[in-house]
């Protein structure tokens, strides 16, 4: 950890083969989280790289009181969630059908439908359990760290992510279960 | 049935699965030397824009911005207060720190079928594109799509009033009182600015730009995607932005 602190502060001085280290440490795992957030690799691929340009362009600002995990995961989950902001408006004005954007899905190298009960119900459950489900699942984080990460309570954190469980679990259920 | 079917999927199993989604996959290479070579592109050249904006106001509101011309003096204090405002507001709004703006337009000038235009071009929301035949339509003058354009694109108060929001409806860009170029970059500005940010020490959600967010340090940030998701959570909206209304 303290080795990753030390790796931003040499990107905060300029030192671009940190930064390449680092974008190397964490493409993996962000595009994963957005890939998922987002349901397409094209807008994933966007909101990694915007994320990685707002931790270049502002790593004087990283506050090392700061794991450099929850920084970047902060920056990331920002830039996805006003990108779910927007999807719901298009939506609404019925540019892209949400059926479109899951056909679109496969993020991984899975095959898309290896997973589609599961995408459609995670689709379903709330923008903020679905962020926190992410970054859980992705990058076994904490509650703490999940928690800081949002900006939340530790106590919200659990709540969210019970719920979105919970509510998985039925939807899964409603559909005759998932893949075993 | 219900329960049978309930119990095929155990909360172990669903973490299972979940592991296996969210499992990362590889990182595309030379990542790290595409961001960089963005990063030294980033001059967005918008700022240009704003030194050359004149700006006239009466006591009611802005009622002209225009570039290369020198803006008529404000003959009252409200006047001066308001272009004052503008200014700030635009300021802000073109460096991605405003996704509104609170300053009054005074288009009692402007003559009735532009008005309307105008004011549907106004419920476009931040970050969007309309085509010109939405106005028309909007209006209720679903033939009328030339004569829009024309409108908008005599609109006395550009950026405020965001004619910059309506696009044709093949995708192309339309015309712009500032130039094209700066239609697509004001467009691309919108795209990545939030629109709902959360303070993590006070929990207080607001729209971006608004006065709290200003003394907010960057690392206290949070995006939210809509003042329910930001309930749900434990935080409650801003009584000065009032981001729900």
């Amino acid at each position: 950890m303290d080795a990753e602190r030390g790796l931003m502060l040499k990107v905060a001085r300029g030192d671009q083969g940190a930064f390449a280290e680092l974008a190397q440490r964490y493409a993996g795992r962000l595009l994963a989280v957005a890939g998922r957030l987002l349901g397409s690799r094209a807008d994933a691929e966007d909101a990694v790289q915007r994320a990685f340009l707002s931790c270049y362009a502002g790593a004087s600002g990283y506050n090392p009181r700061w794991a450099v995990s929850t920084w970047v995961y902060r920056i990331l989950t920002n830039i996805c969630v006003d990108e779910l902001r927007r999807r719901t408006t298009r939506e609404a004005h019925a540019e892209r059908t949400t059926m479109a954007a899951l056909a679109a899905g496969s993020a991984n190298h899975q095959p898309p439908d290896a997973y589609l009960d599961l995408h459609r119900a995670l689709a379903r459950v709330p923008r903020e359990a679905r962020v926190l489900l992410a970054l859980r699942y992705v990058d076994g984080l904490s509650y703490g760290e999940l928690a800081r990460i949002r900006g939340i309570s530790i106590n919200t954190v659990k709540s969210q992510l019970a719920r979105g469980k919970t509510l998985l679990r039925d939807e899964l259920g409603k559909r005759g279960a998932g893949h075993a | 049935m219900r329960d049978g079917k309930h119990r095929a999927t155990t909360l172990d199993q669903l973490d299972r699965l979940l592991a296996d989604y969210f499992r990362p996959g590889d990182a595309p290479p030379a990542l790290a030397r595409r961001i960089t070579a963005e990063a030294r592109r980033s001059g967005r050249g918008l700022e240009a824009l704003e030194d050359r904006l004149g700006i006239e106001a009466t006591p009611r509101g802005i009622s002209l911005i225009r570039t290369g011309r020198a803006a008529g003096k404000p003959t009252t204090a409200a006047a001066r207060h308001l272009v004052e405002q503008a200014r700030l507001e635009i300021h802000e709004y073109l460096r991605g720190q405003r996704a509104f703006f609170r300053v009054p337009v005074d288009l009692e000038a402007v003559p009735d079928f532009q008005r309307r235009v105008l004011e549907a071009a106004r419920q476009i929301p931040f970050g969007e594109a309309r085509p010109y035949a939405w106005i028309a339509a909007r209006i209720g003058h679903p033939r009328a799509v030339r004569a829009v354009g024309t409108a908008l694109g005599r609109n006395p108060v550009p950026l405020i009033v965001p004619c910059h929001r309506v696009w044709r409806r093949d995708g192309g860009v339309g015309g712009y009182i500032f130039g094209t170029p700066v239609k697509d970059r004001l467009i691309a500005l919108e795209r990545i600015t939030p629109v709902l940010e959360g303070c993590t020490s006070t929990r207080i959600v607001c729209r971006v730009g608004c006065v709290h967010g200003r003394h907010m340090r960057p690392d206290n940030r949070v995006v939210f995607a809509s003042v329910d998701d930001a309930r749900s959570v434990g935080y409650r909206p801003c009584k000065v932005c009032r981001p729900a209304a």
